[in-house]
């Protein structure tokens, strides 16, 4: 079996394609590229199709080359994915999920009553938050506003990894494998849900479905049914991440709505361990963290 | 006129160096993975290292090292602890699934004894006889190597397990494990090898290590510690500090203090069919001496990381009153 070790070295192509440059310039045997330009005017048609054959041949031979290396090389790898590895951090927390667009999250009657019922179940007691309380798997999208760090590793081939501090949650999201049908994970609903992602351009879409109903979208207890289904397309834009995610669950939605979390870059900063119950690490750092702790001990929710 | 045959042998020359000057160009982006005769301990994504009955289980020889299966002592003691001796292999291997294994030479783990041996699942069907709890032996050369306040600790579990309370390990109660103690848990362990970091991730935990950095000078003391770590050829060896004494060493319930120091080394045996994990335990505030122990794991493929492993807490209470450790909770829920 053989496996690459390493990044994916998206920033090693600049560095490729500047010695392809380089020996570009350097088969002029130092002539200026405007003097090899202007030489390629003067030339006779046999000759410029003899440099033109040159160039050919290379590129031919290089292109081959690139092809003869076996696949999820680290060419290859450079060539078609954006490199989203790295630590990141959210600077806000949202205990309700941030709407694009503002507003509230377009329920229907359905989902208003369940909604409802949530809320005050996890008021009184009578409904237990049984993912915060043993620490199980998010769902989508509540994991994505979590205020720890996470890590995004795109390996190992095949996957791309997000390792959360928060509850230890492990995300393996397979690279373009089929989502089940609703037909198919209706039969074992899950906490983390099923997953499948692929790369589009400079962002990774991401889809989920399966989520069992132990499992909010927020940590207000908005709802969803068994025909949540959500994608998330996932970029890089400087030193922050995005995840743009859309909802789509119309058993309790008037329609499929969005929701934008931002990270930052932070690879200066490592993962702690994390158990459920202890005390975690300082999160001063993100806004809405202290609102939400002090409303929780005064036993009152978003 | 340049004569036009001497011209398209200069062509030939010509995009022949090219080809040569691109391939040149781009050889080192492929070169650094093909040199390097690192572990490869990542697997592709639906292939982990099982160290429990996770699907089908291979031969012993495969993944099982010589010394431990053919070595006469080994076999000697299997009969000792019921094994029929015409099924010591399979005893041995049985064992293997759930507990330490011996190093190849000094002092070994806490182990069980004659007098109430330990049967997990399948050992059971190679002895033809019920289950039972670990229950250290006490008058082992490896609990001769445990200072006193750690032996009272080892008894009062002993007297719990043979109550038939508390029998369960930690792992099985999904506690966080710390080191060395993650190695005896089954679900199969998964790794992401990056050049600056190892991340192993098994069910629900995950650790990280930090490669070719030297220490902290006082790491906060955690549940997997401040892990470091190194190729030695085709070994990955890991260098752990700094661990919170809430955790136990084995599955015996043998503690420790903070000053444990664990060193593993990680090797992958038999054409990609096996991982060789084995390790060294030194505590000074535990141990007279440092002692080490293996926990062989074999290649499962078709099997990613699984939910089931890793929602341990859910629907785990303690329902017929076993006097089972709590499941690790939140009594305010933050997020």
């Amino acid at each position: 079996m053989r496996v690459g070790v390493g990044h994916p070295p998206a920033p090693g192509l600049s560095a490729v394609w500047g010695r392809i440059i380089f020996r570009f310039l350097l088969m002029h045997r130092g002539a200026s590229l405007c003097e090899s330009l202007k030489n390629y005017g003067r030339m006779s048609w046999e000759a410029l199709l003899a440099r033109a054959r040159v160039w050919l041949c290379a590129t031919a031979a290089a292109a081959l080359f690139v092809a003869s290396l076996p696949a999820g090389s680290p060419v290859h790898a450079a060539a078609a994915v954006p490199d989203l590895s790295g630590t990141y951090w959210a600077n806000v927390y949202y205990p309700k999920v941030p709407v694009t667009g503002g507003g509230d999250p377009p329920l229907n009657p359905a989902g208003q009553a369940a909604y409802r019922k949530n809320q005050q179940g996890l008021r009184d007691g009578s409904l237990q938050d049984p993912v915060r309380k043993l620490c199980l798997l998010d769902g989508i999208p509540r994991l994505l506003s979590t205020p720890y760090p996470f890590q995004i590793f795109q390996f190992p081939p095949g996957q791309v990894t997000f390792v959360h501090e928060l509850n230890n949650q492990v995300r393996a999201v397979p690279l373009n494998e089929p989502l089940p049908t609703y037909e198919k994970s209706i039969i074992n609903l899950t906490y983390g849900g099923y997953t499948s992602g692929h790369y589009e351009g400079d962002t990774l879409v991401i889809q989920s479905n399966g989520f069992n109903d132990q499992t909010f979208l927020d940590s207000s207890g908005l709802p969803h049914s068994d025909q949540l289904m959500t994608t998330e397309r996932v970029r890089k834009i400087g030193n922050q991440l995005e995840d743009l995610v859309t909802i789509h669950d119309p058993a309790y939605y008037t329609r499929d709505f969005q929701a934008r979390y931002v990270y930052q870059l932070r690879n200066d900063v490592r993962l702690q361990d994390y158990a459920c119950g202890d005390k975690h690490r300082d999160l001063s750092s993100v806004r809405g963290v202290a609102e939400v702790r002090a409303a929780r001990a005064q036993k009152r929710f978003p | 006129m340049p004569n036009p045959f001497r011209s398209s042998r200069a062509v030939t020359a010509g995009a022949l160096l090219g080809a040569v000057s691109v391939a040149a160009a781009l050889l080192p982006a492929q070169g650094a993975d093909n040199a390097s005769a690192i572990p490869q301990l990542m697997l592709p994504r639906t292939s982990g290292w099982a160290g429990g009955f996770t699907g089908r289980i291979p031969p012993a020889e495969t993944y099982l090292p010589d010394d431990y299966l053919h070595n006469p002592a080994n076999i000697q003691r299997a009969i000792a602890l019921g094994s029929p001796p015409d099924k010591a292999t399979a005893f041995l291997q049985s064992r293997s699934l759930n507990e330490y294994i011996p190093p190849a030479g000094g002092i070994g783990p806490i182990s069980d004894g004659p007098e109430h041996p330990f049967y997990n699942n399948p050992m059971r069907a190679v002895v033809g006889k019920n289950g039972t709890y670990r229950v250290a032996d006490l008058n082992s050369e490896a609990a001769k190597n445990v200072m006193p306040w750690a032996l009272e600790a080892l008894k009062k579990q002993n007297a719990l397990a043979l109550a038939e309370k508390n029998g369960e390990t930690r792992q099985a109660r999904c506690w966080e494990l710390g080191v060395p103690n993650i190695h005896e848990a089954p679900q199969p362990l998964y790794f992401i090898q990056t050049p600056k970091e190892v991340v192993m991730y098994q069910g629900h935990r995950a650790r990280h290590v930090y490669m070719n950095v030297p220490h902290s000078r006082n790491p906060e003391a955690s549940w997997y510690g401040e892990s470091v770590g190194h190729y030695e050829g085709d070994t990955l060896v890991v260098d752990t500090i700094g661990q919170n004494d809430k955790t136990f060493v084995d599955g015996y319930r043998t503690p420790h203090t903070t000053q444990l120091h664990v060193v593993e080394r990680f090797k992958v045996v038999n054409d990609g069919k096996g991982l060789d994990v084995s390790f060294t335990v030194d505590d000074p505030g535990t141990f007279y001496k440092p002692w080490s122990a293996r926990r062989p794991r074999y290649l499962v493929t078709d099997r990613p990381l699984n939910e089931e492993d890793t929602i341990c807490s859910a629907g785990n209470e303690d329902r017929f009153n076993l006097g089972f450790d709590p499941l690790p909770h939140a009594d305010t829920p933050d997020f």
